[in-house]
């Protein structure tokens, strides 16, 4: 065994996770090797030293002085809570904004309604109109009112003509 | 009363389990504070804000680990904090060590006649207090405090085999530091 894991099994020794295996290879292991055997001594006593170090009590009346604290930020608490509030606030409102900026991109834009469009959906002939111009006499007058009523119309895509 | 129970009674507002929550883990947090401290009255101090934080972020707690858990982290970042703003969080390189150790050799005659066990502890508190900072930490929650691995692991934020890798680091720094002062005991030991 090389003393660098031997090094390592002594740690995991100490903290009573080597299995018996190897802790039986440890063993062996710091029989014939002063070097290693002299680690484990003094991981051992530094770790004793280390343990020896815990358990210290708290200082009298502990809760005594620290339960004042308590009920002063306890004043607070409407703010904790507005902020506790505010943390769920936050992407709810974000998402209400993305939606309605969904909503307003998405939703099809109103639009003017042609003439023809009118009579159709009124459920009217769109030749009456028409025909009552063509039976306009004399032809001047039907000519002016044929050019009258197509200033009214939208421009329709026609063909152009070169 | 269950753990957990009085968690959520002091979620709810009844100081009563707070108290029982502070009474069970005082010791453990006074402890933990003074092993980075070495000075009973900040130790307190920490421990008081340790407990006023817990407190406060009791709310935000949804008992996805354990109650002592989550309050070492709070008491471990905190003491991170103190240490950081009162500039004692300096790293000692091993350069550094050799300083402190025949500084401290003084220490150690004196101690010799008065309190040895006592020297011994401050010493080691000393050189543990020279450690980098991770190193400090994690000597401290497990040599110390005696916390499980998977506790440190989940207080720290580290998979377990960092932990073991990172231990496995400070102990030998630690023990390189303390080696003049172990031969003694170590014969004692060996005996």
């Amino acid at each position: 065994m090389k003393c660098k894991t031997a090094e390592k099994w002594i740690l995991w020794s100490l903290d009573g996770r080597l299995d018996e295996r190897r802790k039986s290879l440890l063993d062996d292991h710091l029989r014939t090797c002063p070097a290693c055997r002299r680690l484990d001594v003094e991981y051992r006593a530094m770790m004793a030293l280390l343990h020896e170090s815990n358990g210290e009590a708290a200082l009298p009346r502990f809760w005594g002085r620290l339960e004042p604290r308590l009920k002063e930020e306890r004043k607070l608490v409407p703010l904790v809570l507005w902020e506790r509030w505010a943390l769920h606030a936050i992407p709810v409102f974000v998402a209400l904004v993305v939606l309605a900026a969904a909503l307003f991109i998405f939703t099809p834009q109103t639009r003017e309604v042609s003439q023809s469009e009118t009579l159709l959906i009124e459920n009217t002939n769109p030749f009456t109109e028409t025909k009552n111009l063509f039976e306009q006499r004399p032809p001047e007058r039907r000519s002016m009112m044929l050019i009258f009523a197509s200033l009214d119309e939208k421009p329709s895509a026609r063909r152009r003509i070169p | 009363m269950d753990e957990k129970e009085l968690v959520r009674l002091a979620q709810d507002g009844s100081t009563d389990a707070f108290e029982a929550l502070v009474t069970k883990y005082q010791s453990k947090v006074f402890s933990m504070a003074l092993s980075f401290t070495r000075n009973r009255e900040a130790a307190d101090d920490i421990a008081q804000d340790v407990f006023l934080k817990a407190y406060l972020a009791l709310p935000k707690f949804h008992l996805k680990s354990e109650f002592g858990t989550w309050l070492y982290r709070i008491a471990v970042n905190h003491v991170k904090d103190v240490l950081r703003k009162k500039g004692r969080a300096r790293e000692v390189s091993l350069e550094d060590v050799r300083e402190i150790s025949v500084a401290d050799e003084n220490l150690m005659e004196k101690a010799e006649m008065e309190k040895e066990a006592e020297a011994r502890k401050g010493l080691v508190h000393k050189f543990v207090q020279g450690l980098p900072e991770k190193y400090r930490v994690i000597i401290t929650l497990r040599d110390i405090q005696g916390l499980a691995y998977d506790e440190i692991s989940q207080v720290l934020r580290l998979s377990q085999g960092t932990v073991d890798s990172r231990l496995h680091r400070a102990r030998r720094l630690l023990r390189k530091k303390l080696v003049p002062y172990l031969g003694q005991e170590g014969e004692a030991h060996e005996m």
